[in-house]
Order: C-alpha cells, then sequence, then structure tokens
C-alpha cells in the first residue's frame, strides 16, 4: 500500500491500495488475499518483500538496526513457514547471546541467504573462512558445540 | 735388406726394398714402404701398386700359407729369433695381392684358435693362486705375438678386411681370446669365482695381489666393456651387495650410530680406493651406489633414532665430527638429508616449546632471552661445522624458532626487557664490535617475531624509562638499534623513538635558557631539572593526581612561566610518576644522607618535615597520590632492608588503612648517598600485561581498517579472501590478523557505509566513494 509508517494506514493509502486491487467489497478483498500471498511467495519477489520486511520495521529516522527482540518475531512472521528449523534455531541463539544487542541490514540479508543455501540441520557446506558475517559464524559454532 | 724380426720392433723408420720371390716374375718391382713404429696402427701407408703382370703358381698359395703358419707357430712358441719379418710380411701381401686373401685369413683364424686351445689347457691345469697368474702370463704372451701377426698381416688388414667386411686382425685376436679361453667352459666360472674370492679376502683384511688383479682386470676390459660387465662386474655388484647387506645387518646390531658411521665410512673409502687400483673407473659409481644402499640408505631410520646415540643425542652433545660424517654419507642418498632435518626440527621445536613455556624460565626476562639466544648459537655452530653451512638447514633452523618464540604471547615484551638490560648495564664496557654483535643478535630475534607492534610498544616504554633516568650505557648503542629497527621496518616505525631522542636533547637546551634567564631566581630554593616531553612520541601515561609540596610548586611555577614565554600555545602538564628526587635528610643520631627517591616518594617524605607521625590515610590525603602507587612507594621506603628510611607500626609488609608510619632514626647505611626509588623496567605483573595487550588489540582496529580502506580505494571491487589476503600481507610486517578479525572491521565497515556488499555476488565488496 505504499503506506508511509508502519502500523498507520491513512484513508488515502487505503483506497489507493485497494483500487490496485480491484477490491471494492469486502469478499473481493478476501478472494484477492490468497492471490496476494501466491504473489509474495514468489521467489523473485520474495527477497524484495524480505528486504522491505526489515526496512518497513525501523520506526526512527536514522535508525539502521533492529533490536533483537524485534527481529525474532519478525523472522518468525517472515520466514516461519518457509525455513522453519531454521528460523526458531537462530532465534533461540539469538536470544542466548550476549554480543549482539541489534542486528543489521546485512546481517538480515545474510540469514536469508544462509537459509537458501545452507544445508539444515548438518550444515556440512558451511565455510567460515567465507564471506558470512559474522554473526553467522558464532551461529553456527554455537550450533556445533551444541551437537557435540 | 733382410732386417731380423728380433730387432724389428725397435726401429723408428726403415726404407725397404721389396724382391720378388723365385717363380713369380723375375723383374725387380720396388715398392716404397715408410714404416714407423710398427705398434702403432694408423700411420702413413703408401704403397704404390705393381706395374707388371704376375702369373701365378698354382701351388703358390699353398707354400706360402705354410710358410706364415710355420711363422706364426714360431711366433706363438717365442721363438722369434730365427723369423724375418720382410718375408713374412711379403708373403701375406703376395697372398692378399693375388686373390688368396680368403685363405689367408681363415688359415689365420684356425692356426689361431688352435694355438689359443693348447694355451686353455695349460690354464685349466693351474693350480689355485696360480690360475690367475698363468691366465695373466698367457694373456701377455698372446698380446705380444698378436701383435707381430697384426703387423705382418698389415696389408690384408687394410685392404681385404675394409673391404669384405671382416673383423681385423687384432680385434678378431681378441675374440678368440675371449671365445676359446674366458668364455671356456673350464675357466669361464672359475675366473669369475676366483676374482671375487680376491676381493672378498681383500674386504676380510687380506693383502692381495693388486698388480695381478688390475692385469686380468684390465684384460676383460680390453676384450670389451660387455666382457668386463658380463663376466666381472655384474657379479661383482651382486655379490658385493650380499656382503654388504650382511655386515651391515651385523653392525648396525652391535654398533652405536657414531661407531657405525665411522665404519660405513671406511667402507665407503674401500670400495673407491679398490676402483681406483685394479677396476674400470665407471664401476666407481656402481659399487659405490651398493655400498650407500646397503649400509646407509636401508638403515638410515634406525641409525636417527637410535637410542643414546642417534641424531638427537649427536645435536644435544656438540658431537661435531659424527654429525659431519652423518651428513656427508646421507647426501649421497635420496631422502638421506631430508631425514635429518625433519628429525632435527622436531627436535628444535619442542626443545625450544619446552623453552618459552618453562614457567621457571619465564620469571627472569633476560635469562629466558639469553637463553634463546644461545639455543641459537648452538645449532648455527653445527649447521656450519658439521653440514657444510646447508642453506636448507638454515632455513629449516628459522623456521622452526619463528614457530617457537611466537608461541609465548610474551616474547615481544621479554625481547625489549634484554635489550633494556644490555643498553642499562649488559653492555658497560664492552667494545664497540662487540656492541654491534649483540645488537645484530637481538634483530635476528627480533625478526621471528610476528607480533612486532607489541614489541613496539614495550620497547618505547622502556626507552623512556631509560632516556628519563639518564641511565643508558651508550648513547650510540641506542641510536645504532634505532637504525637497524628502521632498516627493517621503516620509518614509521622508529619515527616516535627518534622524537624521544629529540626531546631529551631539547631539554637540555631548555634548561639552559632557563637559568640563563630572569626566570630562575638563585635563592635556596630546589634546583630543577625538567625533560620537556612531545606528546605523542611518548608512551601515554595515565596522569595522576599528586599534591606537590609548596617549595617545588613554585619552582615549578617559575619554569612554567619562562617555558609558556618561549612558546606560546603550548600546554605543560607534570607528570609525576616519572620524575624523581634527591633529598638530604638528618636522622636521630645527626646521621646525614642524600636521598634519591621518587617524586612520589619525596611527597610522601616531606609531610614528615612537619609531623613525626602519620598514617597511611592522613599520607593519602594529603598527596592525593593514586592508592597503588603510594602503596607500593611506602613500602619500598619501610619494608626493604638497608633503604628502610621509615618506620611502620605494624611491622607487617601489607599497608592497612590506619597503618602508621614515623621517620626510623635508627636508619643507617655505609654509603651517604642512598637510592630508593626504582624507575627501572621490569617485567610486567599479570593485569598490567593484560591491559598492555588490550591497547595493542585497540591500536590494531583502526590499522586494520585503514588498510581494508586503502585496498578498497584502489581495487574498488574486490571478493572476501582476496581482502583478508591483501590485508594480511601489508599487515604482517608488524602483526598477523586472524581473518575473523578483518571480517569484523568489514562488517564494521560496512555499517559506517565505507562499503558496500555487492546485491548480487554476497562474496564481493564495494568500496564507497
Amino acid at each position: 500500500m505504499k503506506a508511509k509508517k508502519q502500523g498507520f494506514i491513512t484513508q488515502d493509502e487505503w483506497r489507493r491500495g485497494l483500487k490496485a486491487l480491484e477490491a471494492n467489497s469486502l469478499e473481493k478483498l478476501q478472494r484477492a488475499l490468497p492471490a496476494l500471498e501466491r504473489e509474495v511467495m514468489r521467489p523473485s519477489n520474495f527477497k524484495d518483500f524480505y528486504a522491505f520486511a526489515f526496512r518497513y520495521s525501523l520506526t526512527e529516522e536514522r535508525q539502521k538496526t533492529l533490536d533483537i527482540g524485534s527481529i525474532c518475531l519478525l523472522l518468525k512472521i517472515v520466514l516461519g513457514s518457509q525455513f522453519r528449523p531454521q528460523v526458531d534455531s537462530f532465534t533461540q541463539y539469538l536470544q542466548m547471546q550476549k554480543e549482539y544487542k541489534v542486528l543489521t541490514f546485512d546481517q538480515w540479508m545474510g540469514f536469508y541467504q544462509f537459509c537458501n543455501e545452507i544445508s539444515f540441520p548438518d550444515l556440512n557446506n558451511y565455510d567460515d573462512q567465507l564471506a558470512w558475517p559474522l554473526v553467522l559464524d558464532s551461529f553456527v559454532e554455537w550450533i556445533r558445540q551444541k551437537n557435540n | 735388406m733382410q732386417r731380423r724380426l728380433g730387432r724389428f720392433w725397435n726401429m723408428q723408420s726403415m726404407r725397404y726394398t721389396i724382391i720378388m720371390p723365385v717363380g713369380l716374375v723375375s723383374k725387380n718391382c720396388t715398392g716404397v714402404l715408410e714404416l714407423e713404429k710398427m705398434s702403432a696402427p694408423k700411420r702413413n701407408f703408401q704403397i704404390g701398386p705393381l706395374k707388371r703382370q704376375i702369373v701365378m703358381d698354382p701351388n703358390y698359395a699353398d707354400k706360402t700359407w705354410k710358410i706364415l703358419e710355420e711363422g706364426i707357430h714360431e711366433i706363438y712358441n717365442c721363438n722369434i729369433s730365427g723369423l724375418s719379418f720382410e718375408e713374412l710380411y711379403r708373403n701375406a701381401y703376395n697372398m692378399v695381392l693375388h686373390k688368396f686373401g680368403e685363405k689367408l685369413y681363415s688359415g689365420l683364424v684356425t692356426t689361431m684358435t688352435h694355438h689359443l686351445e693348447v694355451i686353455s689347457k695349460s690354464i685349466e691345469a693351474a693350480q689355485g693362486g696360480l690360475f690367475l697368474e698363468e691366465l695373466n702370463r698367457k694373456w701377455a704372451d698372446h698380446n705380444k705375438a698378436l701383435q707381430m701377426i697384426r703387423d705382418i698381416l698389415m696389408y690384408m688388414d687394410r685392404t681385404f678386411i675394409p673391404s669384405t667386411h671382416k673383423t681385423p686382425v687384432h680385434e678378431l685376436g681378441l675374440n678368440l681370446w675371449r671365445d676359446n679361453i674366458i668364455h671356456s667352459a673350464k675357466i669361464q666360472t672359475r675366473l669369475q669365482d676366483t676374482l671375487l674370492d680376491l676381493v672378498l679376502r681383500e674386504r676380510t683384511g687380506e693383502v692381495i695381489n693388486r698388480g695381478l688383479m688390475r692385469n686380468v682386470i684390465k684384460m676383460l676390459m680390453d676384450l670389451g666393456s660387455s666382457v668386463y660387465q658380463d663376466d666381472f662386474e655384474k657379479h661383482f655388484l651382486e655379490v658385493s651387495a650380499d656382503f654388504y647387506r650382511a655386515e651391515s645387518q651385523q653392525f648396525i646390531e652391535c654398533c652405536d650410530c657414531g661407531e657405525y658411521l665411522k665404519k660405513a665410512e671406511r667402507r665407503l673409502n674401500e670400495e673407491m680406493e679398490r676402483v681406483s687400483h685394479y677396476l674400470d673407473a665407471k664401476s666407481e659409481a656402481k659399487i659405490t651406489s651398493v655400498v650407500e644402499k646397503e649400509m646407509v640408505e636401508s638403515h638410515m631410520q634406525r641409525l636417527v633414532h637410535m637410542e643414546n646415540s642417534g641424531l638427537i643425542n649427536m645435536l644435544v652433545d656438540d658431537k661435531y665430527e659424527d654429525l659431519g660424517r652423518m651428513y656427508s654419507l646421507f647426501r649421497r642418498v635420496p631422502n638421506g638429508l631430508f631425514i635429518i632435518r625433519d628429525v632435527m626440527t622436531s627436535h628444535i621445536r619442542s626443545t625450544g616449546k619446552q623453552l618459552v613455556t618453562d614457567p621457571e624460565r619465564l620469571k627472569d626476562p633476560v635469562d629466558f632471552v639469553q637463553r634463546l639466544l644461545d639455543e641459537k648459537d648452538k645449532n648455527d655452530k653445527i649447521i656450519n661445522l658439521a653440514f657444510n653451512n646447508d642453506k636448507t638447514f638454515q632455513n629449516a633452523l628459522n623456521s622452526s624458532f619463528e614457530y617457537f618464540i611466537n608461541l609465548n604471547s610474551r616474547s615481544p615484551e621479554f625481547i625489549s626487557l634484554f635489550v633494556d638490560d644490555k643498553l642499562r648495564k649488559g653492555l658497560k664496557g664492552v667494545s664497540e664490535e662487540d656492541v654491534e654483535i649483540v645488537l645484530d643478535k637481538v634483530m635476528m630475534l627480533f625478526r621471528y617475531l610476528q607480533e612486532k607492534d607489541v614489541f613496539e610498544k614495550y620497547y618505547k616504554q622502556h626507552l623512556a624509562k631509560r632516556l628519563l633516568s639518564g641511565k643508558t650505557v651508550s648513547d650510540d648503542a641506542e641510536r645504532s638499534l634505532i637504525v637497524k629497527l628502521k632498516t627493517e621496518c621503516g620509518y614509521q616505525f622508529t619515527s616516535k623513538l627518534e622524537g624521544m631522542f629529540t626531546d631529551m636533547k631539547t631539554s637540555e637546551d631548555t634548561m639552559q635558557g632557563f637559568y640563563a634567564s630572569s626566570f630562575a631566581e638563585t635563592g635556596d630554593g630546589p634546583t630543577l631539572a625538567v625533560q620537556v616531553l612531545t606528546t605523542g612520541s611518548w608512551p601515554t601515561q595515565p596522569s595522576a593526581t599528586c599534591n606537590l609540596p609548596a617549595e617545588i610548586l613554585g619552582v615549578c611555577e617559575k619554569f612554567r612561566g619562562y617555558y609558556l614565554g618561549t612558546h606560546t600555545g603550548r600546554r605543560l602538564s607534570w607528570q609525576t610518576n616519572m620524575g624523581t628526587a634527591d633529598l638530604k635528610a638528618t636522622f636521630g643520631r645527626g646521621q646525614k644522607h642524600e636521598l634519591n627517591v621518587s617524586t612520589h616518594q619525596m611527597c610522601a617524605l616531606m609531610l614528615f618535615n612537619n609531623a613525626d607521625r602519620l598514617s597511611y590515610k592522613e599520607i593519602e590525603q594529603a598527596t592525593e597520590i593514586p592508592a597503588s602507587d603510594l602503596k607500593r612507594c611506602l613500602q619500598s621506603m619501610a619494608c626493604v632492608k638497608g633503604k628502610n628510611i621509615l618506620r611502620k607500626e605494624p611491622m607487617s609488609k601489607d599497608i592497612a588503612e590506619d597503618d602508621a608510619f614515623f621517620v626510623n632514626d635508627k636508619f643507617s647505611s655505609k654509603f651517604y648517598k642512598v637510592k630508593i626509588g626504582t624507575v627501572v623496567a621490569q617485567r610486567e605483573s599479570e593485569p598490567e600485561n593484560q591491559e598492555t595487550r588490550q591497547r595493542v588489540e585497540e591500536d590494531r582496529k583502526p590499522q586494520i581498517e585503514a588498510a581494508i580502506v586503502r585496498i578498497m580505494k584502489s581495487r574498488r571491487v574486490l571478493d572476501h579472501n582476496n581482502i583478508v589476503a591483501e590485508v594480511t600481507k601489508q599487515l604482517q610486517s608488524r602483526f598477523l590478523p586472524s581473518p575473523v578479525l578483518i571480517k569484523k572491521r568489514i562488517e564494521s565497515l560496512i555499517e559506517r557505509e565505507f562499503l558496500e556488499r555487492d546485491k548480487v555476488d554476497r562474496k564481493l565488496y564495494r568500496y564507497l566513494a
């Protein structure tokens, strides 16, 4: 809807959005929803949606990072259906560790790539000598130590 | 002219007139022959053809051959005095000329074969030791005979034989000898066995007839290299291999490493000597490789690891001769030197590791470093004296040192303390050359350090203390070391250090100016000596509070006024934790002493001019010196024997809040001047060490970031692994950054938007201008 502020939709924005969906009744809105979901789930769109989710959650003017609590909630919403085990494990780790109080956009995107590329839960193809964000290196080390 | 055959072989050149025999043409024909020494094969030969037709007598060939056959007989019977060379030559010549070459040749073969068969029998009949002698003798005779026969049949050799591609006479003689004597069933094996037996006997210590051996071996060589090899050399090598295999097995059971090597070397030399005396020179390489294989290569591992006498024992005991022998023997076999180097390297590494991790050693840094130097010297000497200065060994030594020196994270500090000790007192009275030697050794250790920036930090601290306390043995030595460090690490490493020296010099000038100026009024006040240190050049000190006594404050302010008068825009702050003071003190029984103390100690002592008894708390309040410093300086004045100018109640070592201090009226010392304060560089305590390390880690962060930015600025786009490699390379002269650390700095730079990740390939980074 191109709403300016998270959690707030102005009347104009509402009208504009629904017009784009061509939904002028409740039933039509209901019917439009699954299509919307499918649209979002398409991989080419999903990455953009994922990135959007992070930026959308930045409430303050110059805010660049999200606190851990918000990250965990957001991950569950956005990736919970697709990558349940990774999300559960990562959120558990984030809440347990003390080094990072916030995550940056770079780390947020890194996690998405992690879910797509790294086999889970064995983590066999993870190489910490590559350009993965450090928080993911520590995450993987934590998992490996747990398994031993 | 007829010449006797007996004298023939000694003549130089002759002219011969050939007279045709009766029954042939009656005319005389002259051909001119010019002969030099007949024993030489190719000389100038001009044989002119006959100019007249000749008619043959049918029996001519048989008759002529008979003459020749008879001649050959006589030659073999050593009955040459009655023979005429010309006649025989002429007959042979004629036979060939009249196309009877074939008959002549086959006749030769038959006759020689027959004679050789006779000879063979006589050799076979020889008993025991006489076998070889007989063979040798007969061979000599055969050669002589063959020579004469060849001379006689020279014309055939030069004309008929080449054109019919038959074997030349000399060679034929050798082949026939070979086939009929050497390869005869009864002689062949016996000859081999005899020769090998003699070699064996010589190896077991008997003296044999080398001359005879040489002749017989030479005979085999003359018969062709395949004869030498098949009939002798092949078996010689096989038998030798068996012999040395057995002997080496026996030796290795009963000898220690050094003895074994001596024996092996001896055998090797023996064989080389044997070859030079009576074998073909080409056999040398083959027999030495047999000895090397059986005596050295097969037992290398066992020798090196032999208990109590192996390589490690030799290294520990500096057995240069044995080590040299091992080196020169092992060098001859594949992988020999590799094994030595390998064992030596792991030995050095484990010894070194022990040295640097031994807690006892770590208590005395100067001794610690001295031991490292001693270890290096020891190994250098071994490589020099025993291993031929072999570069690969030098490299192995260097990499081992680099390995274990960096196992101890305090090595940089300790090396700096060692230098400090040398420059403060160790090098006193030492010649300039020897000073250079010591400094070069220090540089050598410095090169092995991975964390050179840590060394720099400590070196700076220790240098500052040396300069400020005026306790350096030689200014030249200090400067010499700075130059060496600059050569090694570049200008940046030493620019601040040089700044320190400059400050010292400038301060001298400043003091002169001060005392010449009106600011320094002569009075009874204390005299001040100030060193002005440029912040940034000197190691950063946390500024501590300290209330200076009034008299001192006064004169300090005077200096401040003078200085700021000539240098506007600067700020001065007194570093009370680095100063010293000389106090004149009078004790209870009138003893006078001059005390050299630190500034903090001076502040505490001056309080006793106005009070007899002071509690710790009171002193702390009055001086405002930080607790840990204050406790230390009071302890050094009250609890140290010989320096107890203060008395403490209770007498315990630790200082509690309510402890009371008094001037020790009973203080005595045989010296007038007593030194109490210490501003000497010391090994850091654990917490201090942690602190320094933390500061070093903090300092490294901007250096890594600067390197990353530098690289990305020029490359624009680069992938992760390459950045890590480049950064490591750029910083390696100072320290070794871990990939994790570099990654962290990259992420920090991404956050601050100096870099960004590529949108498509997350391994790539892009520089953001």
